[in-house]
């Protein structure tokens, strides 16, 4: 027998003397609660990603919005100013 | 009173994947001592080896359902048993980069008493020498899981178990001897 043989077999001992009565039953018990089913795992993966794209649609439409009013100032003043340069002589 | 003969395991195995209370029971009870003492040769802590156990058991537990063949069991279950090991191990070290703080507290060694015997200590200082992954492989040669088996655990060759468990046998065996003396 080697001598470590006898060293793994008091690691196991000790090991398992690490847990407290009753341990499989507590383990059934925390199985049963709290296991999310696939479906409520794929449910909260869809919620996210649909808030997650509703969030940029709305993100990218306040911006392309705000440039189009940025340019429509800008061609507005051009055009004021086009208008008041071919009316002064 | 006469007493009932143990169930065989297949049978035990296919109930308790029929979500049979009663053999999910009896499989953690026969198997608890030898996963438990997986985890602690793995990560030397006897601290974390309910919690360790525990959440194997409940992914093995979650998982049952899956397994198609009852005879690949006990390797299905050591795997799942490393790999809790190893991503617990991994979680720590990177709590380790983030809470630098918190190295000392996870460095620190089992208290006086917690292990009791020469042997033991000796065992305990020669794996904590190694990489997680050689005390992963050394603790599922200990299971009696072959070579093939260890390879398919760890995601390497059946040559590079071979070697690398070769290697891992001889400086346990080496820090062993140097602990002990």
């Amino acid at each position: 027998m080697k001598p470590e043989t006898e060293a793994w077999r008091q690691l196991e001992e000790h090991a398992a003397a690490q847990l407290r009565p009753g341990f499989a039953g507590r383990v059934l018990q925390a199985a049963r609660t709290a296991q999310p089913t696939f479906l409520a795992s794929l449910t909260v993966s869809a919620a996210t990603a649909a808030v997650v794209l509703l969030a940029v649609v709305v993100a990218h439409q306040r911006a392309t919005r705000a440039a189009t009013d940025r340019n429509l100032a800008d061609w507005r003043q051009l055009g004021h100013e086009a208008r008041l340069s071919s009316q002064t002589p | 009173m006469e007493k009932s003969p143990p169930v065989p395991l297949a049978e035990l195995i296919r109930e308790a994947q029929q979500g049979d209370a009663r053999a999910q029971h009896a499989l953690i009870v026969s198997y608890q001592r030898r996963i438990a003492g997986f985890i602690y040769a793995i990560t030397g802590r006897s601290d974390s080896v309910e919690d360790l156990a525990q959440l194997v058991f409940i992914k093995m537990i979650r998982g049952l359902g899956g397994l198609h063949d009852v005879a690949q069991f006990e390797p299905w279950l050591f795997r799942l048993a490393r790999n809790t090991c190893i991503d617990e191990l991994r979680k720590l070290k990177l709590r380790r980069i983030f809470l630098p703080f918190a190295e000392e507290h996870a460095e620190v060694p089992e208290p006086p008493g917690a292990v009791d015997s020469e042997e033991l200590d000796a065992l305990r200082h020669a794996l904590q020498q190694l990489p997680a992954k050689d005390r992963a492989l050394l603790a599922l040669a200990q299971e009696g899981r072959s070579q093939v088996e260890m390879a398919e655990a760890a995601g390497v060759s059946v040559m590079a178990v071979k070697a690398r468990l070769h290697r891992a046998r001889e400086k346990l065996r080496h820090h062993y001897r140097t602990h002990e003396t």
